[in-house]
């Protein structure tokens, strides 16, 4: 499994970590994350292709247009504790306090 | 709704709209959470980063195949490849003399008569994009072959074109 483990996608990583079995809004990651849109997303689009990440259309209310979600697959979710706790100590925890905080 | 807001949003559907099909979900993605962000140059910002993101996505295709790694590359037909290639150096060589006809348009407009100047003329059209040709063709001859190949075929047509209207009317 290639993803470059950057300081930024180990960010992804760990925000996706926070309540791993809830769906994840793309600006809630940006906020959480502190990554720009331009960051953010080729990193989602990168883990959603090699099936890290699933995807789904959220059904919202009628008339309000669906947002777009994402949280782990089960692949995904053993990756993030791998590499997550390899690089545990850093950028994870500030990660998990942008998130929670 | 402010004008950066107006703008990042126009932004954005005009992504989705040329995006590809295997990036417009992402694109569609990037849009529809515009509506939840707080503050306008904050959305502006939102739509300029996610543009980029799109554009990147769009183009990586075209970035893995020119760099030899897509791994739908080994069931393309090769001849289709080249053919490929040969049309994007053709493609990129046109773009190339349309911005050198731009500069001149623009250069006419804030010099009055320099755009009917023939050595303007030779200068902006011919002479810089038929050097940047040869170095171009130089450059990825021996790594992207038939884009290179595209640039030289247009670089000779247009040269022939001046040797010819030489011919002809001097």
């Amino acid at each position: 499994m290639k993803l470059r483990l950057s300081p930024q996608t180990l960010l992804v990583l760990d925000a996706f970590l926070v309540r791993a079995e809830d769906w994840k809004y793309g600006y809630d990651l940006s906020r959480g994350t502190g990554l720009k849109s331009g960051t953010l997303y080729p990193i989602l689009m990168r883990m959603a292709e090699r099936k890290l990440l699933e995807t789904q259309w959220e059904q919202g209310e009628p008339g309000k247009p669906p947002r777009h979600m994402y949280r782990f697959t089960q692949e995904g979710l053993r990756f993030a504790r791998a590499n997550v706790a390899a690089h545990a100590g850093g950028v994870g925890q500030v990660a998990l306090g942008l998130v929670e905080g | 709704m402010g004008a950066p807001r107006k703008l990042a949003g126009a932004l954005l559907r005009g992504m989705v709209r040329l995006a590809p099909q295997e990036s417009r979900d992402w694109a569609t993605a990037m849009l529809r959470e515009l509506g939840f962000i707080e503050g306008e140059w904050a959305a502006l910002f939102w739509a300029l980063g996610s543009a980029t993101a799109i554009l990147r996505h769009a183009t990586s295709a075209w970035r893995d195949w020119l760099k030899g790694k897509s791994t739908k590359e080994a069931d393309m037909n090769n001849t289709g490849k080249k053919a490929l290639g040969v049309g994007l150096g053709m493609l990129s060589a046109l773009a190339l003399v349309g911005c050198g006809l731009a500069v001149l348009r623009i250069l006419g407009i804030l010099f009055p008569g320099l755009e009917h100047s023939p050595w303007a003329y030779w200068l902006a059209v011919m002479a810089i994009p038929e050097a940047i040709f040869v170095a171009a063709t130089v450059m990825l001859w021996r790594k992207k072959g038939p884009v290179a190949a595209g640039i030289l075929a247009t670089g000779l047509v247009m040269a022939l074109h001046v040797a010819v209207h030489l011919t002809l009317h001097w």
